[in-house]
């Protein structure tokens, strides 16, 4: 992994179109600015992990377990 | 028309236009990329079968058919990604899973799909969303 430091107000690039800026440090936290394209999808990793997880537990239901959505659903 | 296998419903024949495509693929499944809805019948649920993989089928509903009042609040990226004209072209769906005795719903990482383009992505939503469940 390349590590850099950088301080409050300092940026670095990725390619030319990303720009990643620390904005403000206070204690053990970062806050960070990302300049990116508007179609760029950005993510805090914990949450990608997140749905990441739950996509690979859901992405081979058995027809019996279908059974048992349906039914749940039934009695919204 | 394309051709392809699946392992539930066997071999399936689709129209290219009925192919949605998640270009970047599924948060974590980048090879995912086209999918075809499957209306399942007589339910409110339908099943997100994967074009490239025979076994991958999600099982998707309306958000509406589970809570009332679920929002996504979908931001410019998303609309641009889609490349969104008409607001009415948004199609959101949610994954549904088991887990015990509980239905899950994957509220937080919603796919949604432009009706018009079918170009799908699935969103993450940044503000803490409980996943429901529902004891069956």
């Amino acid at each position: 992994m390349l590590v850099l430091t950088r301080k409050s107000n300092e940026s670095i690039k990725l390619g030319d179109d990303i720009t990643i800026t620390v904005v403000e440090i206070k204690g053990n936290s970062v806050r960070l600015g990302i300049k990116a394209p508007g179609s760029l999808r950005i993510f805090r990793e914990e949450l990608y992990e997140k749905i990441k997880n739950e996509n690979i537990m859901s992405l081979n239901i058995p027809m019996e377990e279908f059974e048992k959505i349906n039914k749940a659903l039934g009695s919204k | 028309m394309i051709k392809f296998s699946t392992t539930r419903f066997g071999v399936l024949e689709a129209d290219e236009e009925k192919i949605i495509n998640f270009s970047d693929g599924l948060v974590g499944l980048p090879d995912l990329k086209r999918f075809i809805l499957i209306d399942h019948k007589d339910t409110p649920l339908k099943w997100l079968q994967a074009v490239d993989d025979p076994d991958i089928a999600f099982i998707v509903a309306s958000p509406d058919i589970i809570v009332d009042g679920y929002s996504t609040d979908l931001d410019r990226t998303v609309k641009n990604y889609l490349q969104l004209e008409n607001e009415n072209d948004i199609v959101v769906l949610v994954i549904l899973r088991v887990s015990g005795e509980d239905v899950i719903a994957n509220f937080q990482g919603p796919l949604v799909i432009n009706a018009s383009s079918r170009k799908g992505v699935q969103t993450i939503l940044e503000r803490s969303h409980k996943t429901i469940q529902k004891t069956s």
